[in-house]
């Protein structure tokens, strides 16, 4: 017997029910607050479209089909980002480097083009490669020798940005990037930007991976409980590589994206992308699946993102309010995310030791 | 201790503490009915229990950390209070001091910082401390409650009687000699050596002698009785006892926390045939484990004893791959192991339920579903994608084979209580029908009824041909469920017991005798 103190304790509305009484307490998901919990910010995205598209100041530039396309694809390159930030995030591990690689990798492939000479495909399937490096290297340094990965994946952004300014001296590369990648970026089909096709592509194959195969499950099992997950036959150190290798390859397919979006490969590194992507997947922890990242998640907080700031620009917003807005956006979701959890008692529920 | 017990008209005012119709209710189950009794002002009142006898609930109703249920009422020092009115902060008002086994010190600050981190820092001037005041005064705490240490020792050079005497000089720093105050103990000997613990026990005689009240609560009964006035005894939530220790001894104790003659109860376990060895550990030395060797066979349960810190946890991480072997050999169905992972140990057919439930065990964000299915992820793979609807029905239909109460298996695994969480676990593991179980502490931190469920599973695996071995540190447990118990003391092997040798007494002693040079008397 020990000391224990409060945490222990169970709030009584959040035991679980005696048998007699399970209908009502599997009721309780279909509670209002239930609702507002799941769907809040599914509601909200509505809430903020149908205001910016009424408001008359914003209303009809809003509702143009020109502006849902640039809304749309504007956010197809930071939905991909956002979406290898997932892997390292359900195995609870953060990734500082995925704008730092997306960055990277398009250079890689504009170099490969522009500089070599070298085929499209190719450069694409080296700039992705090289992407899917950079993961393996965080994901070897964080399994196998114990790297805190906060640390790891800053030091490895910062060392990316710097090799990048080293190569390309501070000056884009534009040169010879072909029409066939760059009209990716451009064209649409059937009303829908080819990019935003991509991404949407993307984002099936990961929420695949991470909802329908026993790597996904892999993957938050490790990132719920590192130490059980072992002690439960996981190999905690292969899903923890994985989960960076992932993300890796994931930031090149975004490198190649980022470089049909813009028709060129800047010296920029990459981290102004970093944090949208980190907004977008904590917003995802509070909707649908509270508590747990997820790909429909983070395809809503971008969403949302977007829309608001659009909207906000339509109304003749400032152009910080954007970086206001996700800053914003990042603490309110860490915080709602945080306060749900607490109220759901994650962390340790336990009776009365005796 | 052979004081005249105090008379303690349980209705008197001169009831330092007194509980009237006081009950708890966890999810639905009862773990505190009626609980009726008082203690005397100025006596030492013991009370007791095993595990899931409702003791450690009482001592949080007590100190205000859970509320119990509508309808009763506490008096301390003479003022009442309705259950659902007191709180911790109304336990602190009326006197309650609560002495934990941890003491609450913090080992690299001095005698007079660990006073001031309850009391605060003297002032010199603004924010400056003052030093000097804070010895002076830490010097009078200290002496009236008749400690001899200097207040500018660490608490890490102190003795450890001396730390838990510190503890209770600063428990009642605020009380003018203790007529208002009374210290709850929570086994203040459990971590000590015998003789330290002697050094103890007379130091707390000394405070009772000067007429403070005091709530002792301990395991080892040979102390309980030499200091008790009185002796409250819980069995399974309920006061099975109240009586001057004078008319009890320590059988007549153990028989009242058993409830029943413990020779029945092991010798209905104890029935089963057994068959082929599953298990042979030969001569292992792992981490703190020295040179063990037993063997458990098809059919059989095997406790484990010793302390904290014996290497009874590190032998079965060994038999589960993870840690390290230094010598000797574990043997599976005949064949030599050497597994370095959990999974090679898995398919072997073993395995693990681990002791800290939270850290090694839970996903606790995860759904309950999913943590009873964290055995067998791999096995739902339908060739391109999960099969959760079946994998989430199975779940389900174990949550009914175990008995696992929760409102749906959808909801968080950290949702459920303690019982319930450890069922599923199990359900986790035996779902796996794995021919060797290994338990540490499988009921710890789970109310009574939960653990004859538990108790009930493990036996049921175990009759289908399986073999278990378990370790806990309640030994009542060892008793009940176990055919035979291996002692290990100091990571070796020290006896074996089995039949009618195995028994609570027997285990609680041979666990302990180094600490004592002798068998508790």
């Amino acid at each position: 017997m020990t000391g224990t103190s409060v945490d222990t304790d169970v709030a009584p509305e959040r035991l679980p029910a005696p048998p007699g009484e399970r209908r009502r307490g599997s009721s309780r998901a279909l509670s209002l607050s239930g609702i507002a919990e799941r769907y809040g910010l599914l509601l909200l995205l509505v809430a903020m479209t149908l205001v910016f598209a009424s408001l008359p100041a914003s209303g009809e530039a809003f509702r143009s089909t020109a502006n849902i396309q640039a809304v749309l694809a504007s956010q197809a390159v930071g939905l991909t980002v956002a979406l290898a930030l997932l892997f390292p995030m359900a195995a609870g591990s953060f990734d500082f480097s995925v704008g730092a690689v997306t960055a990277t990798s398009s250079v890689v492939a504009a170099a490969s083009v522009s500089h070599f000479g070298l085929p499209l495909p190719l450069a694409l399937v080296l700039a992705t490669a090289s992407g899917a490096l950079v993961g393996s290297v965080l994901g070897i340094l964080v399994a196998r020798y114990a790297m805190n990965p906060f640390i790891a994946t800053l030091g490895m952004a910062t060392l990316l940005g710097g090799a990048v300014f080293a190569y390309t001296n501070g000056l884009q590369i534009s040169k010879d990037i072909p029409a066939t990648l760059t009209d990716l970026g451009s064209l649409s089909w059937f009303g829908v930007p080819l990019i935003v096709l991509a991404a949407a592509l993307i984002a099936v194959v990961v929420w695949f991976v991470m909802s329908h195969t026993p790597l996904g499950r892999h993957l938050f099992a490790v990132g719920s409980n590192a130490s059980a997950a072992r002690l439960v036959g996981l190999d905690v150190a292969r899903v923890r590589f994985l989960s960076f290798a992932l993300s890796g390859l994931v930031s090149g397919v975004a490198g190649v994206l980022l470089l049909a979006r813009q028709g060129a490969a800047t010296s920029d590194n990459g981290m102004n992308m970093l944090f949208p992507a980190l907004t977008a997947v904590f917003l995802s922890t509070i909707v649908i699946d509270v508590g747990r990242p997820s790909v429909l998640g983070t395809v809503i907080g971008v969403l949302f993102v977007a829309v608001s700031i659009s909207g906000l620009t339509l109304v003749g917003a400032p152009a910080w309010v954007s970086q206001v807005f996700n800053g914003a956006a990042l603490l309110v979701a860490v915080g709602v995310a945080g306060i749900s959890r607490a109220r759901r008692g994650a962390g340790s529920a336990g009776l009365a030791r005796t | 201790m052979t004081e005249e017990p105090r008379s303690a008209e349980p209705r008197s005012p001169a009831a330092a503490v007194q509980l009237m119709n006081v009950g708890k209710t966890f999810d639905g189950v009862r773990v505190l009915r009626n609980l009726d009794f008082s203690v005397a002002r100025g006596s030492v009142h013991a009370l007791l229990g095993g595990n899931g006898s409702g003791k450690s609930t009482t001592l949080k109703i007590l100190a205000g950390v859970y509320a119990a249920d509508r309808g009763g009422t506490i008096a301390v020092h003479g003022r009442l209070h309705a259950t659902d009115s007191y709180t911790a902060s109304t336990a602190r008002r009326s006197g309650l001091r609560f002495v934990h086994q941890d003491l609450g010190l913090v080992p690299d600050l001095t005698v007079s910082e660990n006073f001031a981190l309850e009391g605060g820092y003297p002032r010199l001037a603004g924010p400056a401390v003052s030093w000097r005041r804070l010895h002076r005064s830490t010097r009078q705490h200290l002496d009236r409650a008749h400690v001899d240490v200097d207040p500018r020792s660490l608490v890490r050079d102190l003795r450890p009687s001396d730390r838990t005497l510190v503890a209770i000089a600063r428990a009642l720093r605020d009380s003018d000699g203790g007529s208002h105050m009374t210290l709850v103990l929570d086994e203040p000997t459990a971590s000590l050596p015998r003789h330290e613990a002697e050094i103890l026990l007379e130091a707390i005689r000394g405070c009772q002698a000067r007429g403070q009240t005091i709530v002792y609560v301990g395991h080892r009964l040979s102390e309980v009785l030499s200091i008790a006035d009185r002796i409250s005894v819980l069995r399974d939530g309920v006061l099975v006892a109240d009586s001057p220790a004078a008319d009890l001894d320590e059988a007549g104790i153990v028989t009242l926390m058993a409830g029943q003659t413990p020779a029945t109860r092991g010798g209905e376990a104890r029935r089963t045939a057994v068959g082929e060895t599953v298990l042979k550990v030969d001569r292992l030395t792992a981490g703190p484990v020295r040179d063990v060797s037993l063997h458990v066979r098809q059919g059989e349960i095997v406790g484990v004893a010793g302390l904290l810190g014996s290497g009874r946890s590190t032998l079965l991480r060994a038999i589960f791959g993870q840690a390290g072997v230094e010598g000797g050999g574990i043997q599976v169905g005949g064949v030599p192991v050497a597994h370095r992972s959990a999974a090679a140990a898995m398919r072997c057919g073993i395995a693990l339920v681990p002791e800290d439930r939270g850290a090694d065990a839970a996903f606790p964000d995860l759904p309950l579903w999913e943590n009873i299915s964290a055995t067998v992820i791999g096995r739902y793979w339908a060739g391109w994608r999960m099969a959760r609807t079946t994998e989430r029905r199975d779940s389900a239909r174990l949550m009914r084979t175990f008995d696992v109460r929760a409102a749906s298996p959808d909801v968080p695994f950290a949702t459920l209580s303690g019982g319930n969480q450890q069922k599923a676990v199990l359900a986790r593991w035996l779902r796996l029908d794995p021919r060797l179980l290994l338990l540490d502490e499988p009921t710890q931190g789970v109310d009574a009824m939960a653990r004859a469920d538990l108790h009930a599973a493990i036996r049921e695996h175990v009759a289908k041909g399986n073999a278990a071995l378990v370790v806990s540190s309640d030994f009542e447990e060892l008793e009940a469920l176990c055919h035979r118990v291996v002692v290990i003391r100091d990571g070796s092997c020290v006896a074996e017991l089995a039949g009618a040798e195995l028994t609570e007494a027997a285990v609680a002693g041979l666990t302990q005798i180094d600490r004592s040079k002798g068998p508790l008397t």
